[in-house]
């Protein structure tokens, strides 16, 4: 085999290793961003918000895309690896791929608060559950009279229910 | 509270993330993206459409109790996370920090709860402590004459239009009276904190609600950027 031919099977394949790291950490930057950017600590920003939504929207498709690009590379890089530690270090980029994809369909505003899709409901005479000093949302629809403690609608941030046949949403 | 149908599509809400310390709403049907405070999507396929705002007032549960006594109240699931929450939520709340930008000369802390009103394109906000000292108030917001009033339970407020007979009126609380009970200056009748006259010449009449906004100073003015303030003495 001529030696510029093997050369620039050598140069492939270290550009495939170069690739195979990288896509994990472009995975994670994309996950990232939107983490940081829509988070409680900081402002927001109109474009910041904007890309975050674009980012999280294609989330799943990215990261799914790249544990296919990263599988197939490290399919390919196995032939022609021969010592162990490198096999490991071929199959070591495929595990943070799993868990931002893991990542991409968790709702991780929801691991604290969980919206209410529909809830239970008792008889103002017998709501022991709420002290008399305690606020609530009060909304009345034709003879539909609800109350929603602020307190679970601080919990819930979003509860819906139906009211006197009309759909609403209570947030807080 | 929100209406939860757009355009004859009923839609479901999940938690999206928080735009300066507003949360944001998705809804499962189109992913759009929904400001809270507002109410307005602001991003995907149903951005710029707003949902109706469904008319609510924050009460104590004991003068809510009184006034609809065959009413239903949400019922807490007994989970865990459910638990811990309601131990200390008020106290956590008041020690959360603020990030939204906040100038020199700001009229309030951050953290001063104001009465929000907002009529003709007008917004403005009134500190829940003047509202406590002078209730009834009786102002002007976007040229409607509007009276604020703060219930017998020293919590519970409510807006109306301070329009009797036509014309903008002066009320009066009486004073310690449980439950509460207002004058009119106009025609000297007595009116109740549903806003409905139940002596004098007026009787069975009600006044016209306006919805207001117990909210933060710093989101309520991060979402009414040219509000006014009232300040006491203002009446």
């Amino acid at each position: 085999m001529p030696d510029e031919l093997n050369g620039s099977s050598r140069g492939r394949r270290a550009l495939g290793w170069a690739a195979l790291m990288l896509l994990p950490v472009a995975a994670l930057a994309w996950v990232a961003v939107p983490v940081f950017k829509v988070q409680p600590f900081a402002p927001q920003t109109p474009d910041a918000l904007s890309l975050s939504y674009t980012l999280r929207g294609w989330s799943t498709v990215a990261a799914v895309a790249a544990l296919i690009a990263a599988l197939a590379l490290a399919v390919r890089l196995w032939r022609g690896t021969r010592r162990w530690w490198r096999k490991a270090l071929l199959v070591l980029p495929l595990l943070p791929l799993l868990f931002i994809t893991w990542f991409t369909r968790q709702n991780h505003f929801e691991w604290m608060f969980s919206p209410l899709r529909q809830g239970g409901f008792a008889a103002a005479g017998e709501a022991d559950f709420v002290a008399p000093e305690e606020m609530v949302m009060a909304v009345k629809v034709g003879d539909d009279a609800v109350a929603f403690p602020v307190r679970q609608v601080a919990y819930h941030h979003i509860a819906e229910a139906t009211v006197g046949g009309r759909p609403v949403v209570a947030t807080y | 509270m929100w209406e939860s149908e757009v355009e004859g599509r009923r839609l479901n809400f999940r938690l999206a993330g928080i735009n300066n310390q507003n949360f944001i709403m998705q809804d499962e049907q189109t992913g759009s993206w929904w400001q809270q405070v507002s109410g307005e999507a602001i991003l995907g396929p149903l951005k710029g459409k707003r949902l109706a705002s469904v008319f609510h007032d924050e009460l104590t549960f004991d003068v809510w109790k009184r006034e609809q006594p065959s009413g239903r109240v949400l019922r807490p699931d007994d989970s865990r996370p459910w638990k811990k929450f309601s131990e200390n939520w008020e106290e956590k709340t008041a020690r959360m920090p603020v990030v939204t930008p906040s100038d020199e000369g700001e009229p309030f802390p951050p953290r001063t709860t104001v009465v929000g009103l907002s009529l003709n394109g007008a917004a403005k906000a009134y500190p829940l402590s003047a509202v406590e000292r002078q209730s009834p108030v009786v102002d002007n917001v976007g040229g409607v004459p509007v009276l604020i009033v703060m219930g017998d339970d020293g919590k519970s407020v409510r807006a109306f239009e301070a329009t009797v007979g036509g014309e903008r009126a002066e009320f009066f609380a009486r004073p310690g009276s449980k439950p509460l009970a207002l004058t009119d200056a106009k025609t000297g009748s007595v009116w109740d904190f549903t806003g409905r006259a139940v002596e004098g010449p007026l009787a069975g009449q009600e006044l016209k609600k306006v919805p207001l906004l117990k909210d933060y100073w710093f989101d309520w003015k991060t979402y009414n950027p040219r509000t006014q303030v009232y300040r006491i003495g203002d009446q």
